[in-house]
């Protein structure tokens, strides 16, 4: 029996959307930065919904949605908040608490992001506040911003369910934890 | 369709309908909104101060090292400063001339006090705190906010060019949408018009961005206008969004456009749009205030 420690998972995600803020768009190459935009908070959404559940993971990709778009607010808010809490309960109602290997980790933030990026594309359509077409959006930010995704996610697996993962062997001793 | 019903069951697809029809309200309710409201702006400013202090010092490094690359070309960089600055020196001299003789005719044609301030701009120096990654939203943040005297729809520009204008402001924190996020058919743009540097009185246009091509595009010039390439595209101040003056690119081809009666010019940007350090806001005097 595992339970996730939501709370070292909210610090964590908070670090990295700093991270992702402020020290990545250092480090993308000038050519590049359309292209990789990456969203850790998404990742670390992912991981909360295999290791903690579908209910978490909407709460958990909700709230740190919103508080990228409150952060970086142009348009409109609301699309990744929405795309993230979709993604995360989907994830977490088909797999939840399977055991999962660093394989499918990879495959499912793969699609996921994928998924993000095109439904976040779809909203701002709707809206009509883009123009670009979906097969030059797939190509030029979709693609290159799900395999670095998933490169994200081969490095943060295993350290972040060492980190946020305790082993939990009967109620009584569930209280201690390690 | 019942394979959905079977595999959600109808009470989450129910909640999932209200979730979207919930949504799109506050995306709806968002869009055209210019003032934030104060937990927005309580992030806002939170979040800035923890992204200041990581965004410069990496910058700093990370300019270093850029800089290191560059080495070789400091040498060539620096003969071409200095054949600039001599003609920086004489130019000065004219401007010192026709500066205190424009002011002299100001004053015999007796224009007002909010005339002759009207084009007296004041350039802040902010730094830039963090970028979004977000594609169809791609904003900047700087540390000044309203605290500092900054209003939504001041102009920011770098040593380059124009990036972008104030969109939303905080305490401490404001949010900066670049130029090539004004799209032309986009509800809520802000058009840009512009002229061509010492060709102001013939030449005049609209600038928009075009995504695919990454490119700034100049269109409703005069088929009689004489733009041509090399030419550096500045706002004109006409329609009191912008400022005046402030370099917008340099154009590349000027052709027929859509309908044939007028021309479009492609623009190379001249300010880069990421890697941004130092920006400057550019606060005019309102016109409003005495």
């Amino acid at each position: 029996m595992t339970k996730i420690r939501m709370n070292r998972a909210i610090v964590a995600t908070l670090v990295l959307l700093l991270i992702q803020t402020s020290i990545l768009p250092w480090l993308v190459p000038s050519a590049w930065s359309g292209r990789l935009l990456l969203h850790l908070p998404f990742v670390m959404t992912v991981f909360v919904a295999l290791l903690g559940g579908r209910h978490r993971a909407f709460l958990f990709g909700l709230g740190f949605g919103l508080l990228e778009d409150m952060l970086f607010y142009g348009h409109m808010i609301g699309a990744y908040a929405f795309g993230m809490a979709l993604i995360g309960y989907l994830i977490g109602h088909a797999f939840e608490r399977k055991l999962s290997t660093l394989a499918f980790v990879l495959l499912l933030t793969g699609v996921g992001s994928g998924l993000l990026d095109m439904l976040v594309y779809l909203i701002y359509k709707l809206f009509s506040l883009t123009h670009l077409s979906a097969s030059f959006v797939f190509y030029w930010q979709v693609l290159p911003t799900l395999l670095l995704h998933m490169l994200v996610a081969l490095a943060l697996y295993l350290p972040a369910r060492r980190y946020l993962v305790r082993q939990v062997v009967s109620q009584s001793e569930g209280a201690e934890g390690n | 369709m019942i394979v959905i019903f079977k595999l959600f069951g109808t009470k989450r697809l129910f909640i999932l309908m209200i979730g979207l029809i919930l949504f799109i309200a506050v995306m709806g309710f968002t869009l055209r909104r210019s003032g934030l409201t104060w937990p927005e702006r309580f992030v806002n400013d939170a979040f800035g101060t923890a992204q200041g202090a990581l965004y410069r010092p990496v910058g700093a490094v990370a300019g270093f090292f850029r800089d290191l690359g560059r080495l070789s070309d400091v040498y060539k960089e620096n003969e071409e400063l200095r054949r600039a600055y001599a003609k920086y020196t004489q130019d000065q001299i004219r401007y010192n001339e026709i500066a205190s003789s424009n002011e002299r005719y100001k004053q015999e044609l007796g224009f007002k006090t909010r005339q002759e301030q009207l084009f007296t701009y004041k350039y802040v120096i902010s730094q830039v705190i963090a970028s979004g990654s977000n594609p169809y939203d791609k904003t900047i943040k700087i540390d000044q906010g309203s605290h500092d005297g900054v209003k939504t729809g001041m102009a920011v520009v770098t040593v380059d060019g124009l990036v972008g204008l104030v969109s939303k402001v905080s305490e401490f924190t404001s949010t900066v949408m670049p130029i090539t996020e004004l799209d032309p058919t986009s509800p809520d743009t802000i058009q840009i018009s512009a002229t061509v540097s010492g060709k102001e009185q013939q030449v005049f246009g609209i600038v928009d961005y075009d995504k695919e091509n990454g490119v700034m595009r100049m269109s409703k010039i005069d088929e009689n206008a004489n733009v041509a390439e090399g030419d550096i595209v500045v706002t004109s101040g006409n329609g009191g969004v912008l400022p005046k003056g402030l370099v917008i690119g340099k154009v590349l081809t000027n052709q027929v456009g859509d309908f044939g009666l007028t021309h479009t010019a492609t623009i190379q940007p001249a300010a880069k749009f990421d890697h941004l350090y130092e920006v400057f806001v550019v606060m005019t005097p309102d016109p409003d205030q005495p």
